[in-house]
């Protein structure tokens, strides 16, 4: 330190100062003189050098694992909201099947059904008792035209209101073959029910408010 | 000399460097001042301001339970939805790309807005209206289904995106629908809806994290999740089929006779159980604004009225009880019968006939059930009517109490004590007289009626409603004897149009005339109740018609009861016993058929 403080001192005086001026022996008188303080010198230099090739290293090291974490997140954040869709895809298709199935399960749905297939209400059944082999009842035919009443209104159809217009054609050519009278009518007259639903995409809906996409394409990684 | 100057040197260095080193301790002295006034002390709560910045809190909706029917067929559920909204500050015209060529194409706003329309089958002025403006938020569309919502969204137009909610679904539609109930916008209204709300609608959860300047969780931060607790299942003692059967029938039956109402209800009369409570007309929980305003409620539960005939079996049933009669009893019945004064007459001019108690029952005449019902003093047959379920109110968990005016007898007018042996002078709901029949029938127990069979839990856990043990009214000797003289009804009385082939039937009709809104009786309701079968009672179906056009003589509404109690027979896999009637003979002396 009082080395390099020197040349800050004041004005240079006495043989220090004339010593640094004048060049050849003196100078040399003078190097052998201050040679201790200065020897210290390409030592520090060279643990330096290695010092500062670490920082650099571990900088570099640093900058790259944050920068492979980033991509690495950023890579999963794409795995992870095409992974959501096709959640929300399979989500969505599932309760579409299953409010179908409600839906044809319900006794109006049944009851058309049924009726598309030509079917009447029951007249009077009979019963045979096995015990005694006795016959408890009359049996009656059913009235082919004894077709159940509709008063009760059909449920709507879940999302009926996007539903393609009835085609006549397509009704007669889904009506199963071979039944005359009520069961054909009934066929020209309903729409086949559970006509949505049938196409449920698997495709990826980009379901994102503006506010969840914050300017981007995809979602910032959250829970949902 | 040197070192002399060396020193000198170093002092005035070491001088500076104090100075130096004094200034950088000020500051840090200053900069740790202010840190510790910033961060320790923290006046102006900057801390919490900032916690509170970047903390979230998602509400978890708990999911609303389903309403089940008997058999567990979902009458009710929640559905995913979306809403269609629009930031209209952002439509504008846009480009894509052309599906079969693959080439880019500008699309205006207006064919934009004319494929929405095809989409949502609404008019392209009405969606125009709604997409085209200032306002950052308006709502195009509300409750589409995922598959219409992502339609929407494929045609490009910018700004339009799909909010999802959720929504109640009704798959069987207006089936039940008056048990079921409905919900308003801003919450349930009506029905096991509104009724069993707190069960349905569980608990909401919470989810606390805090989220960085980006709106990404900070992962070391706050995280606190409080779950949401789902709400139960409902499940119903109806049963949807039966429900939707009777419902068909009564409807058929109340247009036929352009009545004001019909109802039909099914009872299983040895728990209690409501199988079904159906109406001439529905209200469809998805659209109750289009239904009648009458129609949104049970009627079995929201209406009462006089109850006609079919009372007279409360009053036979006292006398048997209380030992004042026997069903073979013998009476010389005309068809008017002076008593205190008052004239009573039978609706048929009928010969003065010697009958049986049974076969007054059977033929239900009002002179006859006079000179049985007046053997009991008056406060007893009140005591007896009250026993039964008469005179109050009636709660079978769905919010309204089903209505019976029955006054005491102190209050009674100088014809009361006459008219109430015969189901005039006091008004019940379907619901009472099917408590009272119940108990007369079940082997003289009282046992409450239900309509709500359990609760379910998210993870399938059970809780069946409790049910309060019966009360015994009458003795099982009198419910014996009853059943022989219902079946009398339908054997040979008026009631012949209800049996079903193959089993034992039995029952009672009643026609009552209907009090007007000015006073006065301005209308009728005909009703019949029976039982079957017989051999062991299990099953109790009831019948009304109010205010029915034309003439009384030609209504007839055994025909539905044949219906529905033939439908529950054999749906509920009653195996028919063809068993000889038990009846009591209607008229004393060989000849059973007289004329009426």
């Amino acid at each position: 330190m009082s080395a390099e403080a020197q040349p800050l001192a004041p004005a240079p005086r006495g043989p220090l100062a004339r010593s640094r001026s004048i060049p050849g022996g003196a100078e040399d008188a003078a190097s052998a003189r201050t040679s201790p303080m200065l020897r210290a010198l390409p030592k520090l230099r060279q643990r330096q050098k290695g010092l500062i090739g670490g920082i650099i290293a571990l900088l570099a090291l640093a900058l790259t694992i944050v920068l492979a974490v980033n991509i690495h997140m950023a890579n999963s954040q794409y795995t992870v909201v095409e992974l959501q869709n096709q959640h929300l895809a399979l989500v969505q298709s599932n309760q579409a099947l299953t409010e179908e199935v409600q839906h044809l399960q319900s006794p109006q749905a049944l009851s058309n059904t049924a009726v598309g297939l030509g079917m009447v209400m029951p007249a009077e059944a009979a019963a045979l008792e096995l015990s005694d082999g006795e016959v408890i009842g009359t049996a009656e035919a059913a009235d082919s035209g004894d077709r159940p009443s509709s008063f009760v209104a059909a449920p709507a159809v879940p999302g009926a209101d996007a539903a393609a217009p009835l085609n006549v054609s397509e009704s007669v050519t889904g009506a199963p073959s071979g039944i005359l009278g009520a069961g054909a009518l009934n066929t020209l007259i309903e729409t086949p029910s559970g006509q949505n639903g049938q196409e449920t995409s698997a495709g990826t809906q980009d379901q994102f408010s503006p506010t969840e996409l914050n300017g981007g394409t995809i979602p910032a990684p959250s829970f949902d | 000399m040197a070192a002399a100057q060396k020193k000198r040197a170093e002092r005035v260095l070491s001088f500076r460097m104090r100075i130096g080193l004094t200034l950088i301790l000020v500051m840090l002295l200053l900069l740790g001042g202010r840190l510790f006034h910033v961060q320790g002390l923290d006046p102006a709560g900057n801390a919490e301001a900032a916690v509170s910045e970047r903390l979230r809190s998602v509400p978890l909706p708990a999911h609303r339970g389903d309403i089940l029917d008997s058999e567990g067929r979902v009458l009710a559920t929640s559905v995913n939805r979306y809403d269609l909204v629009v930031d209209q500050a952002v439509v504008e015209d846009f480009e894509r790309s052309d599906e079969a060529t693959g080439l880019r194409e500008e699309v205006t706003v207006r064919t934009g807005i004319a494929e929405l329309g095809e989409v949502l089958d609404r008019s392209t002025e009405e969606l125009t209206e709604r997409i085209v403006g200032e306002s950052r938020y308006s709502v195009v569309a509300r409750s589409l289904t995922p598959e219409q919502s992502e339609q929407a969204l494929e045609i490009g137009l910018p700004g339009l995106y799909a909010e999802p909610v959720s929504e109640r679904s009704y798959p069987s539609g207006a089936v039940a629908g008056s048990i079921i109930g409905f919900m308003g916008a801003d919450g349930p209204l009506e029905g096991i809806e509104a009724a069993q709300d707190e069960a349905l609608s569980g608990i909401d959860g919470e989810r606390i994290y805090e989220v960085g300047g980006d709106g990404v969780r900070i992962p070391v931060a706050t995280y606190e999740e409080l779950p949401a607790e789902d709400g139960q299942d409902v499940r119903l003692t109806v049963d949807q089929d039966l429900q939707w059967f009777a419902q068909e029938s009564i409807a058929k039956k109340a247009n036929q006779y352009n009545a004001a109402w019909g109802n039909a209800t099914v009872l299983d009369l040895t728990t209690g159980e409501i199988l079904a409570m159906a109406d001439s007309e529905t209200v469809d929980p998805a659209e109750p604004g289009e239904t009648d305003e009458l129609f949104r409620r049970p009627l079995a539960l929201t209406q009462d009225f006089e109850p006609g005939s079919t009372g007279k079996a409360i009053t036979f049933a006292m006398a048997l009880e209380e030992g004042t009669l026997n069903p073979t009893d013998g009476f010389t019945v005309d068809n008017r019968y002076e008593v205190d004064g008052q004239t009573i007459s039978d609706a048929t001019r009928h010969p003065t006939l010697d009958m049986t108690a049974a076969g007054i029952f059977a033929r239900s005449y009002n002179t006859g059930t006079v000179m049985i019902g007046g053997e009991i003093p008056e406060e007893t047959r009140y005591d007896y009517m009250r026993r039964v379920g008469l005179g109050e109110p009636l709660d079978i968990g769905l919010g309204t109490e089903a209505n019976s005016v029955l006054r005491p007898p102190e209050e009674w007018d100088a014809r009361q004590h006459l008219t109430t042996q015969f189901g005039q002078g006091y008004t019940t709901s379907v619901l009472h007289n099917l408590q009272a029949f119940q108990t007369m029938t079940n082997g003289g127990v009282d046992v409450p009626l239900r309509l709500i069979d359990a609760y379910v839990d998210a993870d399938g856990t059970e809780h069946p409603v409790q049910t309060e043990p019966g009360e015994r009214v009458f003795s099982e000797e009198t419910s014996e004897e009853m059943l022989r003289m219902f079946e009398g009804v339908v054997d040979y009385g008026t009631g012949t149009e209800a049996a079903v082939s193959g089993y034992r039937v039995g029952g009672k009709s009643g026609i009552a005339e209907a009090a007007g809104a000015g006073g006065g009786f301005d209308g009728h309701t005909q009703s019949f109740i029976g039982m079957a079968p017989l051999d062991d009672p299990q099953y109790l179906v009831s019948v009304t018609v109010h205010r029915p056009e034309g003439y009384w003589r030609d209504w007839e509404v055994t025909d539905t009861f044949r219906e529905i109690m033939s439908y529950v027979l054999s749906s509920y896999d009653q195996a028919p016993s063809g068993a000889k009637s038990d009846a009591y003979d209607g008229f004393e002396g060989e000849n059973q058929d007289q004329p009426w």
